[in-house]
């Protein structure tokens, strides 16, 4: 059936009612098009690369998110809704970069580039953003992320990480290898790692470590407010000394007195901890100015 | 006849990191207190030329009032005016100072050489002297605070302020984090003016410090390079 014969069928009010929808539906879809940038960037690179590529990624503001996959290939989209941004990016062998620069001279918040890049599973990573978020999975090889106030999650990831952030959290599922993290007012969260050495750092954020202790770790832990809090098994073996200076240490574990190496007098400043955990082979030192250190076995 | 360690400091000013004269070396070979100088101004120039990697420079006047601020202190001596010694041309390791990133590093080192200083050699009797005495007698440590306190929080307050960047989350993200550390360094001070043999509290002010210079750092080069290197 054609619209000719329903519109005279539907008499002359439905048919100014149907113009009416029609302007509206047209106007609506204006104002569509107009919310939509005219120069809003999306697209799709993929580079091919030799085992353990180095991939460096530099943004201001978005999401950053990196995944594995079996192939030796890298594969980059993006999108910059603003359009104030463009991406650059280059390959240099086995070394990928990808570069937001802004179109004018200043950046402003609304400017927003989301990357979604898949490398292989062995890869090296370089991040640096200011604001957003980066998440990354299932990555074998050394990272750096360097952020201002983005937030960031590790998960199944293994390799010598190191996290500088000026405001932003890290989340670290079952995270392997050796990690260094430093923020001034953002909070750090281990869960399930399986670290050889750990070093996290926060002034005024809290630290939560939810695992185990390897054998020969070294574990160092160290606010200057907040909550460090510590759960561990009992099977563990470790060497600790828990620190604060202004605030409490609360043990909910059982350590016997510290049998390695030098003694270990009362402090007369703060309150303190010292004990040994089965063996005593790892060795945790957990250390605030004025934050809560509470430690507790999982069991 | 002996050298002095007065004699010692002005010689090893002018030498700049090239070889002692004899005589000054062996000075060097019988004080631990000039060895122990000696060994933190190497650290700071070569951690200085590692880190001159292209930054800009901060106003001027924070760098003569530095240069003026530590030559009253005489932990550096005026051998010339301080106009000749900015000049440009001049390719001594001071120039090397006159970037950000070079200003924390050596302030957070000049802090802790001083700390140490001051912790190993004067604070007993600084304490007394504060004691007997209504006169305000800083230790190192303190004073060294003073030229951070008036020459890096202007280059803070001018590397925030003059942020290239309309992205207001990062740079009040960036503000907050500063009033953050000003605070923490503010509570550090207290506990360590109050006990000034607790190492804990002094290791907490100089991390407080190092802190303040990584931001600081990281405030201009992202202010100054649009967000972007």
């Amino acid at each position: 059936m054609s619209a000719l014969p329903y519109l005279r069928a539907a008499g002359a009010g439905h048919t100014r009612n149907a113009i009416r929808l029609g302007t509206l539906g047209a106007a609506m879809a204006g104002l569509i098009l107009a919310a939509v940038p005219a120069h809003a960037d999306r697209a799709e690179k993929h580079f091919q690369v030799q085992p353990k590529p180095k991939v460096t990624v530099r943004n201001s503001n978005g999401r950053i998110q990196i995944k594995t996959w079996a192939k030796t290939e890298v594969q980059v989209n993006w999108v910059n809704a603003s359009g104030n941004s463009v991406v650059d990016t280059e390959q240099a062998g086995n070394r990928i970069e990808v570069v937001t620069q802004p179109v004018g001279d200043q950046i402003s918040a609304s400017d927003k580039t989301d990357f979604e890049i898949t490398v292989p599973a062995e890869s090296e990573l370089s991040v640096r953003t200011d604001s957003g978020s980066v998440t990354v999975d299932a990555l074998r090889g050394d990272m750096t992320f360097d952020t201002v106030d983005a937030n960031l999650q590790l998960t199944d990831v293994n390799g010598y990480m190191v996290v500088k952030t000026i405001d932003g959290s890290l989340v670290c599922n079952r995270c392997a290898g050796k990690l260094e993290a430093s923020s001034i007012s953002g909070n750090m969260q281990l869960m399930s790692p399986t670290l050889d050495s750990l070093r996290v750092q926060t002034s005024s954020g809290n630290i939560l470590f939810d695992g185990s202790f390897s054998s020969r770790g070294i574990y160092i832990m160290k606010n200057f407010s907040g909550t460090i809090e510590v759960h561990f098994s009992a099977n563990d073996s470790f060497d600790l000394n828990a620190t604060s200076l202004k605030g409490d240490v609360i043990n909910q574990a059982s350590f016997k007195p510290d049998t390695h190496g030098s003694a270990h007098p009362a402090s007369k400043w703060g309150h303190s901890l010292f004990g040994t955990m089965n063996d005593g082979h790892a060795k945790v030192e957990l250390s605030s100015f004025s934050g809560t250190i509470k430690i507790l076995t999982r069991d | 006849m002996n050298m002095k360690c007065e004699q010692f400091e002005r010689i090893l000013e002018q030498q700049e990191g090239g070889p002692l004269p004899k005589q000054a070396a062996a000075h060097l070979e019988e004080c631990n207190t000039c060895r122990a100088l000696s060994a933190d101004l190497g650290a700071i120039r070569d951690a200085a030329l590692e880190l001159s990697a292209g930054e800009e420079a901060p106003p001027e006047r924070i760098w003569v009032s530095l240069r003026n601020q530590l030559e009253a202190e005489g932990l550096i001596r005026n051998t010339q005016p301080v106009s000749r010694a900015l000049e440009p041309a001049r390719s001594s390791w001071w120039s090397v100072w006159q970037r950000p990133a070079v200003a924390g590093a050596f302030l957070a080192l000049l802090l802790a050489a001083s700390g140490a200083i001051g912790f190993l050699s004067n604070a007993p009797q600084i304490s007394v002297q504060s004691q007997i005495s209504p006169r305000q007698e800083v230790s190192p440590t303190l004073t060294a605070d003073n030229v951070f306190k008036e020459e890096i929080l202007t280059v803070g307050n001018d590397a925030v302020s003059g942020l290239q960047r309309q992205d207001t989350t990062v740079t009040q993200s960036i503000r907050r984090n500063l009033q953050l550390v000003d605070n923490l360094i503010a509570i550090c001070e207290k506990s360590v003016r109050e006990q000034p043999d607790n190492q804990m509290a002094r290791d907490y002010l100089y991390g407080a410090y190092q802190q303040k210079a990584e931001l600081l750092a990281a405030a201009m080069n992202r202010g100054m390079t649009g967000g972007l290197q």
